[in-house]
């Protein structure tokens, strides 16, 4: 799968068939935009196109774009779209807008994958790092993927996030610790999640500084970092006030997220939960789940610290589980990710059982929740099952790859345990 | 850290040490437990205001209580979770330095020495009076002095690149505490593990008793022979160490370790008794095979063992076998049940019905007059029935459709007549449906009549509290498919003109089909929809008990006309059933509600008998009463059955495992298949890598290949559709033996890849059928037993054993079998 060179025009030209592809799919079947737009695999209260059109609706008729409460998007996404042509009479500006997004992405996601980090880093060679796929091949399963590809049909506004968190690790690994900070800023602008990947990505900045103009000290370099990242949204916040005109957008952004308002089902594990659940214990629960969400983040960093790339993506596995709004875009995005550890794939024992509940889930999900909506035959335990069973799926496959990235260190250490079994106790 | 051991190790472990605790750690338990018992009235003596360590409260004459408080709790679960927390660091502490060393000092100086060091900072350092009690200063007193010793053998554990010195674990435990336990004492704790620390240090030895001194009490009192479980001072001796082994094998150390650490992981207790807290990654991570516990190893044994290997085709053989005699054993009693009425509102047959009388004069005069409207056109019959509606004094509205499928044009006009309900507010209705010609094509001589006259009789009742919908439609197919779809506002208007008139959300439809002249005997309801979808069973279930119940006419289901409620007539009942879903056809006017969520069904009169049409103006009438007493939509009874009998059913949870085992099957011979690929020829070479481009590029391009005969079916015009099919059932005939002979000739596929290749079509196939058992039970059904010999096909070395294989899969491929079918329907006809 590797074979073969690499030319410039094999990169163009799986670009090129991955646009041409998509840009197919958008005019070929006109109705399959809309249909994609309206499922909630793909399309969360916070990432809609359909949301995003009623808010700039409002916008551009000088209205407060969250009055209504329908819209719980970044303010910047408004002038960004009402600069292009509208998108009634010229839907073909937006497509390609969000095809040149996932191109970026995948461009990003090459250099990844071609600096080599996933199996060598700064702290740590993997023995097995030889066994890796080429940056071309990662980014054509990050485009052909399935998951991808419907993300960007349905337009949904994460892909925007993916290409900003793609890009924050590619110039972390290339040496460029200031545009990968401002890449980040950019991701939590969008959809705060994001910032929780700020230690991982530090260290990862810290550890592929470039020799001349390196900082020593990781306090300072850290420092600087943060102030990087916290002057990037001074400047974004007050943008956003400046167009919006209060600071309502915070609130109705981030607040949203935060509190979980909008009950609209999805693929994740939280609405169920908080549409059962008694008023008076919500606030307590919300804590719990948000510190649950964000308490991985010390665990990794420290104990895989000689791989922040690892770190960096299991965290994106944790977060398209346990999200409040996850969609399948989180999903691909981490998909998108695991390929680069192509060297410990023959670590991992349950890829067979993860791949088939992923492909499983995929179609049940959907026949559950048809019979739940408009069947009426079902009801939301159906697809609350199901929901749980792909969360299980990410999480066996999350596990999993720890499993065999811990393995590949400890076999580093401990050199004549290599190939004998053990256990996990 | 130590928390990390193997749970089930841990049980036997703690229930073979209770048997062999030693006597001052028996006696400190129940000097525990005693205390608690004591303290349980407060009355006639306050343990715990005599007792308690009261910084207060100590003078020369309570120095006692230095020395009770580790004894006294605060209520019960204090108690316990001392208790469970001392007794194994008590025990370790003990069989290390005896009994009566333990004796003197916790009675001495480990008692009283951490209360001084509390009772000096609260009182006069912090000026606080909280009283403190429980035994949890010992155990922090001991974790202290184990955490030394840890820390000596083995200095630090490692998380990630930092190395942790092990002696800071109790304190990481005592913050935990601290945090997470409501009212416990910091700083009683911490003057514990002070002491525990200096004590493991070695700093505070000169407290110990002589040992000198201890052998010679023991030896004069004969201690050892007069009390249970005692242990002896003397470490040469009787030493607590003597009896474990010093090597590491686990077989040695199962048998001869007394204390109860047999079966524990030897990795995650090292033998030699020190505390596991410390071994750092290797321990808390991984242990190596050849350290297991028997327990374990047993497991993995089993795991390892080549004839698991042979089990899963047996396996899938046996899911096959189990659903398939399943399905055969649903029509007993004891697999099947009653049928109920569910929601309660419904109270069918509770009412008195009214129809009759005079109305069959009406009904005679409407009869004449639509008699003389047939074999009119579609206008003009609509003009006769309007003028008829209007004079009852209904509303009466009209809707042109015009439908374009497989290349026919289906057009004509539908009329239907609302009935505002007297005591409604036209949120909900119900619909009755007379379709002018059925299924079959005959005229509803009968049925539609039966409409004018209902309508002209409801009309007179004031307790609707739902609108009543009269459609009357050409055709039982395309006319109710048009109206239900503008209803709904889900037409093509360009095609279908919208309704001018509608009413609120539907509850429920009866179709009547009536065309037959005489008098008739029984109703036969036909309930199936579209795709295979069902209406809610209460109102099949309503239906019957009217009919059935009230009226006591005969009901039937799925054309068994005859039916003696025994074994092999409901095996046929459910297998027409199961077909009719499976094939997912429109039976009747009513099929086009069901995928709208309307609960609808059709009655059809049926036989010759004694029972006129009154009767079945009163069974319609009935329904509707019942339909009228709805509170909410019906949802409480079930939308997956299979019915065998018209009071007989079993539900999806009864049913839906057939299915289910049979696309199992797929799904085990997949994953052993994927097993199977890793395994080279020759034995023992697991971990081959897989090739796995080939097949998953083969397979994914044939599943997308799909795509074209859908769509081709879907938009070709029916003139075409039988060339199209024999085309389609040529190339499935002739696609294996091409592709297979393509496949060998240019890539030369190794045996791995055909088991991948076989792995992932069956992967696949075993989702599709079990996503579609939940959509259409039947239908997956079917083309799982179709599908069955995929599982066990294997490649042939043989040209004779490979044409039998191919001959033998094509005869029973889906197409094939619809071709047989159709072929023998054909002769049949002829």
């Amino acid at each position: 799968m590797d074979g073969g060179k690499v030319t410039l025009g094999r990169t163009a030209g799986l670009y090129a068939g991955a646009a041409v592809l998509r840009l197919a799919l958008f005019t070929l079947f006109p109705g399959l935009p809309e249909l994609l737009t309206g499922r909630v695999e793909i399309s969360t209260p916070v990432t809609s196109f359909k949301r995003l059109q009623e808010g700039l609706f409002l916008y551009n008729h000088n209205v407060s774009p969250y009055d209504g409460g329908v819209y719980h998007q970044a303010p910047l996404f408004l002038p960004l779209f009402s600069l292009l042509p509208s998108f009634a009479s010229w839907p073909i500006f937006t497509y390609l807008l969000y095809i040149a997004v996932d191109l970026l992405g995948a461009a990003a996601l090459g250099k990844i994958a071609d600096s080599g980090e996933a199996g060598s880093s700064a702290l740590f060679q993997s023995p097995r790092r030889e066994k890796r796929w080429s940056g071309f091949v990662i980014a054509a399963v990050f485009l052909f993927n399935p998951f991808t590809i419907a993300t960007c049909i349905g337009r949904s506004t994460s892909v925007f996030t993916t290409c900003a968190i793609l890009h924050a690790i590619a110039k972390a690994v290339s040496g460029a610790p200031f545009s990968a900070m401002v890449a980040l800023s950019f991701g939590a602008y969008l959809s705060m999640y994001p910032l929780l990947l700020l230690p991982p990505l530090l260290l990862l900045c810290y550890d592929r500084q470039r020799p001349e103009r390196a900082m020593p000290s990781g306090l300072r370099f850290a420092a600087t970092n943060v102030c990087v990242v916290v002057s990037v949204l001074g400047v974004l916040f007050p943008m956003s006030y400046l167009i919006t005109g209060s600071w309502e957008f915070l609130p109705a952004t981030y607040g949203v997220q935060l509190t979980l308002s909008d009950l609209t089902p999805n693929i994740g594990l939280w609405w169920y939960f908080f549409i059962e659940m008694f008023d008076s214990f919500r606030s307590f629960f919300l804590a719990v789940f948000w510190l649950h969400l964000s308490c991985y983040v010390g665990g990794l960093t420290i104990r895989i610290r000689r791989q922040p790339l690892v770190v960096l993506t299991l965290l994106l596995g944790i977060f398209a589980i346990f999200k409040p709004y996850p969609s399948i875009s989180d999903s691909s995005l981490f998909l998108a990710l695991v390929p680069l550890y192509r060297h410990v794939f023959p670590l991992m024992r349950y890829t067979f059982v993860i791949a088939a509940i992923i492909i499983y889930t995929t179609f049940l999900g959907p026949a559950f929740y048809h019979l739940w909506i408009y069947a009426g035959s079902g009801n939301a335990n159906f697809f609350y099952a199901i929901t749980l069973v792909w969360g299980l799926g990410q999480s066996l496959l999350v596990c999993d790859l720890t499993f065999a990235v811990l393995r590949d260190e400890w076999e580093v250490e401990r050199p004549e345990m290599v190939g004998k079994e053990i256990r996990q106790i | 850290m130590a928390s990390s051991i193997n749970p089930l190790s841990w049980l036997t472990a703690s229930r073979a040490r209770a048997r062999a605790l030693p006597l001052f750690t028996r006696a400190a338990v129940a000097g525990i437990v005693v205390f608690w018992i004591v303290g349980v009235q407060k009355a006639l003596w306050d343990v715990r205001a005599w007792g308690a360590l009261v910084p207060d409260e100590v003078g020369l004459t309570s120095l006692y209580r230095l020395n009770t408080f580790p004894f006294i709790h605060l209520n019960f679960f204090h108690a316990v979770m001392n208790i469970l927390a001392l007794t194994p660091l008590l025990e370790r502490f003990e069989t290390e330095y005896g009994t009566l060393t333990a004796l003197a000092l916790f009675f001495g100086p480990f008692a009283t020495l951490p209360a001084f060091i509390y009772l000096f900072i609260e009182k006069f350092l912090l000026r606080g009076n909280t009283a403190v009690m429980g035994a949890s200063i010992w155990v922090f007193l001991l974790l202290g002095i184990e955490a030394m010793k840890a820390y000596r053998a083995n200095p630090s554990f490692k998380v990630g690149p930092y190395s942790i010195p092990t002696w800071t674990s109790p304190i990481g435990i005592l913050l935990a505490m601290a945090a997470l336990v409501p009212s416990s004492s910091f700083l009683g704790h911490l003057s514990g593990l002070v002491v525990g620390y200096l004590c493991g240090l070695g700093v505070l030895k000169f407290l110990a008793p002589p040992e000198k001194a201890l052998r010679f009490v023991e030896g004069k009192l004969n201690l050892m022979g007069r009390l249970p479980h005692y242990i002896s001072v003397d470490q040469k001796k009787y030493g607590r160490f003597g009896v474990l082994p010093s090597s590491s094998s686990p077989a040695s150390a199962g048998i001869s370790m007394g204390r109860g650490y047999s079966s524990l992981p030897a990795a995650a207790w090292e033998l030699d008794g020190r505390w596991p807290m410390a071994d750092g990654k290797q321990t808390c991570l991984t242990s190596d095979q050849t350290r297991l516990g028997p327990l374990n190893s047993g497991l993995l044994r089993l795991r390892r063992d080549p004839r698991i290997l042979k089990v899963p085709p047996y396996l899938s053989l046996l899911c096959i076998l189990v659903g398939v005699i399943w399905l055969f054993l649903l029509p007993l009693d004891d697999y099947s049940r009653r049928t109920y009425i569910s929601e309660n509102a419904l109270l069918p047959g509770q009412v008195h019905t009214y129809f009759g009388g005079s109305d069959q004069n009406v009904f005679r005069a409407y009869k004449h007059e639509t008699s003389a409207l047939a074999g009119k056109t579609n206008i003009e019959i609509n003009d006769g029935l309007e003028t008829i509606i209007k004079g009852l004094g209904l509303k009466v509205s009209r809707q042109n459709f015009t439908y374009r499928s497989a290349g026919r044009e289906y057009s004509g006009e539908n009329l239907y007549a609302i009935l505002q309900a007297p005591r409604g507010d036209a949120t909900e209705a119900i619909v009755l449906v007379g379709a002018w010609e059925n299924v079959k094509g005959e005229v509803n001589r009968n049925g539609i009549p039966l409409v004018l006259t209902l309508a002209r009789y409801f009309k007179r009742w004031s307790l609707w509290s739902k609108d009543i919908i009269f459609l009357v439609t050409p055709d039982s197919i395309t006319g109710p498919q048009a109206w239900v779809d503008a209803y709904h506002d889900a037409h093509d208007s360009a095609r279908v003109s919208s309704l001018p008139l509608k009413s609120g959300a539907l509850q429920g439809a009866i179709a009547i089909d009536y065309p037959q002249e005489e008098r008739f005997e029984s109703v036969h309801v036909v309930y199936d929809g579209v795709n295979g979808q069902l209406p809610n069973l209460d109102l099949i279930n309503s239906v019957v008990s009217i009919a059935g119940g009230q009226m006591g006419m005969g009901v039937s289901i799925q054309e068994m006309w005859q039916h003696d409620d025994r074994y092999p007539d409901r095996l046929r009942t459910m297998l027409r059933g199961m077909l009719k879903q499976g094939l997912g056809l429109a039976s009747g006017p009513h099929s086009s509600f069901i995928p709208y969520h309307v609960d609808a069904v059709t009655l059809q009169p049926y036989g010759v008998g004694w029972q006129d049409e009154m009767a079945m103006g009163r069974v319609i009438e009935g329904t509707f009463r019942s339909l009228n007493n709805l509170l909410e939509h019906l949802h409480q009874s079930f939308f997956f059955y299979l019915l065998m009998q018209r009071e007989r059913f079993v539900s999806i949870g009864t049913y839906l495992p057939s299915a289910m085992l049979i696309a199992a099957n797929f799904t085990i011979m997949a994953i052993f298949l994927w097993h199977q690929s890793q395994i080279g020829p020759p034995p023992n070479t697991p971990a081959v890598e897989r090739q796995l481009f080939l097949p998953l590029g083969l397979v994914s391009l044939l599943q997308s290949l799909s795509v074209i005969p859908l769509s081709l079916f879907h938009h070709a015009p029916e003139s075409a559709l039988p060339p199209l099919f024999a085309l389609f059932a040529l190339i499935n005939l002739a696609l294996p033996p091409a592709l297979s002979a393509l496949l060998t000739a240019r890539y030369r596929p190794s045996a791995q890849q055909y088991h991948l290749l076989q792995s992932f079509s069956l992967l696949l196939l075993g989702m599709f059928l079990s996503s579609l058992a939940t959509l259409n039970f039947s239908l997956a059904l079917l083309v799982g037993l179709l599908a069955c010999p995929l599982s066990f096909v294997r490649p042939s070395r043989t040209a004779a054993g490979r044409v039998t294989c191919y001959l033998l899969l094509s005869a029973v491929a889906p197409t094939a079998v619809a071709v047989w079918v159709w072929g023998l329907g054909g002769w049949g006809r002829r």
